[in-house]
C-alpha cells in the first residue's frame, strides 16, 4: 500500500502497510526477580514490534522497567535470581533460548546496543583507536580487503582508512587526534558519538539505546538525536530508543510505546500519542510535560509507583487513576486495538465496557 | 496546631517496633543461609565452652596446666577423647581452655584495635590539614611493614607474655582501621547530607559523630568480625614462637607448638588445637562474609 | 521597586587546578567569573546553563559554601563575602539550599524527625519542647503525613523524600532558598508536584528563591526571571516570558532550540551548536561565546563584552546585540 519513498508515510505500523515484517517480535516478556522481600515481576507480558527504518521509542519513568526490558532482550541480565519467560523473536529464532555462543555473535553484530553513561561503557585501559580498529578488523574483513585493493596500501592503513570513514559518519571530524585519546580524555558528546560509531562499525539491523542522551547536555543532545535521526533514514537501521523525556520521543520517533510499572500502557504512532492519547497514565504523564514557551499550570499524577514485590492484583495503574472502576480492581486489562496500530490496555476501551460516560472525552494536551 | 504528644509516643513506638522487625527479617534472612547459621553455631558453642571452661572441662586442673605424668602421650580413646600431651594432660580439656586464651584474645585485639582506628580515622578523613596528613603518614608506615613482625619487635621489646602479646599485636592492627574508616570518610564527606548539615552552620565533632560515625558502622562490624580469625592466628603465631603465652598456660598456636616435635607419633597434640583454631577461623570468616552480604543488600 | 535581598558584586570564585609541590595553585579553574547580579526579594530567579557552565557553583558560592575568591556578596546589605564562619552563623539560617539528589542529601541513618529537628535547632523562634509540633507541622507543609515522622529516608519515594528537603530548608525559616537542580532527579509524574509546593510556599512564606537547573523549559513554570550562564559568566538575564519569546543573546538562542518539544507537531529544529563546550580552566578570550558563535566577529574575540541593560533588571552582554534585535535575528517568526 505504501511503499512510497518518503519515509514519513513509511511508518505507519503493521495495518497501514509496513511492506517489511517486524525485524523484531517481542511477545509476552516477563521478567522476574527473586528478591529477599519476595518475587517481584519487573516486567509482566511486555509484547511490541519493532520495524525496519522506524524508531521506536520506549516512554516510561523511573521503575517501569523500560530499561529491564532493553537488556533482556539480549539476555544481558545477570544473576540467578532472575526468570525470564516470553519470546523475542529475531529472524525467525528466539533468541531467548538461543544457546550463549549463538547470543553472543548476534549481540553487538546484528544487534548493538547504546548505554546511558558513554564514558563508561568504553573500556578505560585502551585508546579509543586500538578499540575501534579492532572492531573493524573483526566485523569488516571484507572491506578491508577491499580498501587494500583499491587504495593499493596495508592493512593497517586500510583499518585507519575505514575508521576514519566510520566516524565520520557520526559526525566525528577530528579522528586522528581523537582516536590517540583515552576515554576519560573526550568529552561526553564525543564519547557517546565514538560509541556509536562502535555500535555501527558491524552496520547492525538493530541498535537498541539505552537513555543515551539523557547524560549529556542539551545542545550535545540535539547533536546525538539528529544523528540517530539519519541513521534510521540512510542506513535504514531499526531503532529502539528507550527514554524518559517525551519531548525526544516526540521530535525523533516514529512510534511510541508508553510503560508504566512493567506494562506496556499504550502504543500508537507518534502523532496519535500526543494528539489523541486514551491510557489515563499517558493523558497524565502528557500534561505533566513541561513545555517550552507555553506558561500553563503544570499537572502531576497523584500517587507513587506501585511496590512490584506486592503489585496490585489488576490494572497497576489503578491507584493512581482518575477513572478507576471496580473491575480494575482485580483484572487484569488485555491490550485492544481502538483504531489502526493503536493499541491501549485499559478498560475504558475494551468493546464489553458499555457505559461510554466513563470514557473521558477531553482534548488532547498540546 | 495543637499536636497530641501521647499519640506521638505510640507512633515512636510502633515505628520502633516495625523497624525491629525489619531487623529481625535480616537476621532470618542471615540464618536462612545454612553456612551462616552453622557458622554462627559452631562459634555459639566455642564461646560458651570458653566460658563454662571449668565446667565443661573434664579435668579442669590439667586444662589449667596441671601435670599428669603417668597418662602422657595417651592416643585417643576411651578415657582421655582426643588423648593426652607430654606432660599427660587431657587434649579435650586443654583445647577448652585454650579457647578462653584465644578467643579472648582475638576478640580484645580486634576491639581495641577498632576503638583506636575509629576515630582517628573519622579524623583523618574529614580533615585534611596537618593533623589529617599526620595521621594518614603515620597509618602508611605502620602498614609498611609486615604486621607480625612489628609485633613481634615490640613483644621482644617489652617482654614475652599473653597481656604484653595482645598489646604487641594492638600496635599495628589500628591502622587498619583507620585506612577503612578513612576511605569510607572520604566518599561520605562528599554526599550532600554532609553539605546540608555543613550549610546549617554545624560544626566539625557534630558532623563526624552525628553524620559520619553511623554511616561507618556497617563496614567496620563487618571488618571487625572478618579480623578476629587473622587475630586468633597471630596471637597462636607469637605464642607458637615463644612470645605470647606462657606454659603452663597454653593457646591454641602454642600447643600447636608443643606437639610439633612429635607430630609424626604422636599428631594429636598438634592437630587437635589445629583443627580447633581452623574451626573457629573459618566460621569467622564465613558469618562476616554473610553479614556483609545480607547488610550490603538490603540498604 | 523592590530593594534586592542579595547583591553580588564582581564575583569570581576559582578553584584550584593542577599545584606545585609547595601546595600553591599554578592554574585557575574559573567556575564563576566576573558575576555581578541581584537577586529581587521576593522573586524566583532561574539559572540556566549546560553542565559545567559554573551554575552551581554560583549557588554555592551566594550560600558562601563555595570559596570566594574576589568580589563581594551582600545579603540585605549586609557584606557577608569575607565573614568566617562562626560569622557566617546568623545568615546560615537564613539563606538554605535544596539538592539535586534527595535521596543523598537525607542522612540513611536518621529518622525524618531527627533530621527536621537538626534544623529547627536553629530557628531561634521554636523553642526545645515545641520540636516535634514543629516538625510535624512541617510535615504538614510538605503536604507528608505526620505518622512519617518516625520513618527513615529510604522508605520514601524520591519526590517525598525532595519534600523532605525542602520541609528542612524551610524549618530554619529561611529568607531565600536556592534550589539546585532539585526537580532533574524527579519523574515528570511527581515533579509538577514539587513546583507546585514551592510556588505556594513561596507565596506563603514570602520567599526569595533561585532556581538553578538545565532544563529550560521548566524554568518558565518556575521563575520570574532567568539567567542565562556559559562558561562561568552570565550572558543574559531576561523576564522569563520575553527570554522565550525575544532572546537577545545568540547563545540563549541555541539554547532554547536544543530543547526536543514534547508534541511532534511543532517539530522544532533541533539546532546543533558547533564546537565543545569551553574548559574553564582555559576559557577563550574576549566573549567566551565566540568559537560557537554564528554571529561573532574580530572584536568578539578580543574584547568581552559589558553589560548593556536591556529593560528593568534584564541586560545582555553581547558586542552585536543591538544589530542582532533590529534584524530580528534571534526571534522565531
Amino acid at each position: 500500500m505504501n511503499t512510497g519513498t518518503a519515509n514519513k508515510d513509511n511508518l505507519q505500523g503493521p495495518h497501514m502497510g509496513h511492506d517489511k515484517d517486524p525485524v523484531l517480535q517481542v511477545r509476552e516478556l516477563t521478567v522476574a526477580f527473586n528478591l529477599p522481600q519476595g518475587r517481584a515481576e519487573i516486567l509482566e507480558g511486555v509484547s511490541f514490534d519493532l520495524y525496519p527504518n522506524e524508531i521506536l521509542a520506549l516512554v516510561g519513568e523511573t521503575g517501569s522497567g523500560k530499561s529491564v526490558t532493553a537488556k533482556s532482550l539480549l539476555h544481558l541480565i545477570p544473576g540467578r535470581n532472575c526468570e525470564i519467560r516470553g519470546r523475542v523473536l529475531f529472524e525467525r529464532e528466539d533468541l531467548l533460548s538461543l544457546p550463549k555462543k549463538m547470543l553472543q555473535a548476534i549481540r553487538g553484530d546484528k544487534i548493538s546496543m547504546v548505554f546511558q553513561n558513554p564514558k563508561s561503557s568504553i573500556n578505560p585501559i585502551f585508546t579509543l583507536g586500538e578499540q575501534f580498529h579492532r572492531l573493524i578488523r573483526l566485523y569488516l574483513p571484507h572491506r578491508i580487503a577491499q580498501v587494500k585493493l583499491k587504495m593499493g596500501c596495508t592493512r593497517k592503513q586500510a583499518v585507519q582508512i575505514i575508521a576514519k570513514e566510520k566516524l565520520h559518519e557520526v559526525g566525528l571530524t577530528d579522528t586522528e587526534r581523537m582516536l590517540k585519546l583515552y576515554a576519560a580524555e573526550v568529552s561526553g558528546g564525543m564519547a557517546q558519538r565514538y560509541r556509536i560509531a562502535l555500535a555501527l562499525v558491524s552496520a547492525p539491523e538493530i541498535l537498541i539505546a539505552d537513555e543515551a542522551t539523557s547524560a549529556l547536555d542539551v545542545t550535545v543532545q540535539a547533536h546525538i538525536l539528529k544523528l540517530m535521526k539519519d541513521l534510521c533514514t540512510t542506513k535504514k537501521t531499526a531503532i529502539l530508543f528507550i527514554t524518559h523525556d517525551l519531548g525526544i520521543a516526540a521530535q525523533i520517533c516514529n512510534r511510541v510505546a508508553v510503560m508504566y510499572a512493567g506494562r506496556i500502557v499504550e502504543t500508537a504512532d507518534t502523532k496519535t500519542i500526543f494528539k489523541n492519547p486514551l491510557h489515563p497514565y499517558t493523558r497524565g504523564l502528557l500534561k505533566a510535560v513541561p513545555k517550552l514557551g507555553k506558561n500553563e499550570s503544570l499537572a502531576f499524577i497523584p500517587g507513587i509507583v506501585p511496590d512490584l514485590v506486592n503489585p496490585p492484583k489488576g490494572c497497576r495503574f489503578f491507584c493512581r487513576c482518575d477513572h478507576a472502576m471496580d473491575r480494575c480492581r482485580d483484572q487484569k486489562p488485555k491490550s485492544v486495538r481502538v483504531e489502526n496500530n493503536h493499541d491501549v490496555s485499559c478498560f475504558l476501551y475494551h468493546p464489553d465496557h458499555t457505559d461510554k460516560k466513563e470514557i473521558p472525552n477531553e482534548t488532547a494536551p498540546d | 496546631m495543637a499536636v497530641q504528644t501521647d499519640s506521638f509516643a505510640d507512633m515512636a513506638l510502633q515505628v520502633k517496633k516495625d523497624h525491629r522487625k525489619m531487623k529481625w527479617f535480616q537476621f532470618q534472612r542471615l540464618l536462612r543461609r545454612k553456612t551462616a547459621l552453622l557458622s554462627l553455631i559452631i562459634l555459639i558453642l566455642a564461646l560458651l565452652a570458653a566460658l563454662f571452661a571449668p565446667v565443661i572441662a573434664p579435668y579442669p586442673d590439667q586444662g589449667m596446666g596441671a601435670v599428669n605424668l603417668e597418662h602422657r602421650l595417651k592416643a585417643p580413646g576411651s578415657h582421655y577423647a582426643l588423648g593426652t600431651d607430654i606432660y599427660g594432660r587431657d587434649m579435650v580439656s586443654r583445647v577448652v581452655f585454650g579457647a578462653r586464651i584465644s578467643l579472648f584474645g582475638g576478640i580484645c585485639i580486634v576491639i581495641c584495635a577498632a576503638v583506636i582506628g575509629v576515630p582517628l580515622g573519622l579524623w583523618a578523613g574529614y580533615n585534611e590539614g596537618i593533623s589529617g596528613a599526620v595521621i594518614s603518614r603515620t597509618v602508611e608506615l605502620f602498614l609498611s611493614f609486615p604486621s607480625t613482625l612489628i609485633a613481634m619487635a615490640i613483644s621482644i621489646l617489652i617482654g614475652a607474655g599473653w597481656s604484653t602479646a595482645i598489646i604487641a599485636l594492638i600496635i599495628p592492627w589500628w591502622p587498619w582501621y583507620t585506612r577503612l574508616v578513612q576511605a569510607e570518610v572520604l566518599s561520605i564527606k562528599q554526599t550532600l547530607f554532609v553539605e546540608a548539615a555543613q550549610m546549617l552552620g554545624y560544626g566539625k565533632i557534630y558532623i563526624i559523630f552525628r553524620h559520619l560515625l553511623p554511616n561507618v558502622m556497617t563496614p567496620v562490624m563487618v571488618m571487625i568480625l572478618l579480623d578476629l580469625g587473622p587475630a586468633i592466628i597471630t596471637i597462636g603465631l607469637l605464642s607458637f614462637i615463644g612470645l605470647g603465652t606462657q606454659p603452663p598456660m597454653a593457646d591454641w598456636g602454642l600447643m600447636v607448638w608443643e606437639g610439633a616435635p612429635n607430630i609424626l607419633s604422636e599428631w594429636w597434640i598438634s592437630v587437635v588445637p589445629g583443627c580447633a583454631m581452623f574451626i573457629v577461623v573459618i566460621a569467622f570468616n564465613i558469618f562476616g562474609d554473610a553479614l556483609k552480604d545480607i547488610l550490603d543488600t538490603s540498604g | 521597586m523592590k530593594p534586592p535581598l542579595i547583591e553580588l558584586e564582581k564575583v569570581n570564585t576559582w578553584f584550584p587546578g593542577s599545584k606545585t609541590i609547595l601546595g600553591k595553585p599554578r592554574s585557575w579553574i574559573k567556575a564563576v567569573s566576573d558575576v555581578s547580579l541581584n537577586i529581587i526579594a521576593g522573586e524566583c530567579l532561574g539559572l540556566v546553563g549546560e553542565s559545567g557552565c559554573g551554575k552551581s557553583t554560583l549557588g554555592r558560592t551566594v550560600l558562601r559554601i563555595a570559596p570566594l575568591h574576589s568580589g563581594e556578596i551582600r545579603f540585605l546589605g549586609d557584606p557577608i563575602g569575607t565573614l568566617s564562619s562562626k560569622e557566617l552563623k546568623p545568615y546560615r539560617s537564613k539563606m538554605q539550599m535544596v539538592f539535586q539528589d534527595p535521596k543523598a542529601s537525607l542522612n540513611p541513618k536518621m529518622t525524618i524527625f531527627d533530621i527536621l529537628k537538626e534544623a529547627l535547632v536553629l530557628n531561634t523562634r521554636v523553642e526545645k519542647h515545641a520540636y516535634l509540633e514543629q516538625a510535624v507541622e512541617l510535615l504538614h507543609l510538605v503536604d507528608l503525613r505526620s505518622e512519617h515522622i518516625y520513618r527513615y529516608p529510604h522508605e520514601f519515594s524520591g519526590g517525598q523524600q525532595q519534600r523532605i528537603c525542602i520541609a528542612r530548608a524551610l524549618a530554619t525559616d529561611p529568607r531565600f532558598i536556592v534550589f539546585d537542580e532539585a526537580t532533574s532527579a524527579l519523574d515528570v509524574s511527581v515533579q509538577a508536584q514539587v513546583i507546585n509546593l514551592m510556588k505556594n510556599l513561596q507565596n506563603t512564606f514570602n520567599l526569595t528563591y533561585l532556581f538553578i537547573s538545565h532544563d529550560l523549559s521548566i524554568m518558565e513554570h518556575v521563575c520570574s526571571r532567568v539567567a542565562v550562564m556559559y562558561a562561568g559568566q552570565i550572558v543574559e538575564i531576561q523576564d522569563s516570558r520575553a527570554l522565550f519569546d525575544t532572546p537577545r543573546h545568540p547563545y540563549t538562542k541555541s539554547l532554547k532550540n536544543a530543547v526536543p518539544v514534547a508534541d511532534p507537531e511543532e517539530s522544532n529544529t533541533l539546532e546543533v551548536l558547533k564546537g565543545e563546550v569551553p574548559k574553564l580552566s582555559d576559557p577563550p578570550s574576549g566573549c567566551h561565546f565566540h568559537p560557537r558563535c554564528n554571529y561573532a566577529q574580530d572584536i568578539c574575540k578580543e574584547k568581552s563584552p559589558l553589560k548593556s541593560e536591556t529593560g528593568d533588571h534584564s541586560w545582555v552582554r553581547c558586542h552585536f546585540h543591538e544589530t542582532l534585535w533590529a534584524q530580528g535575528t534571534l526571534i522565531d517568526n
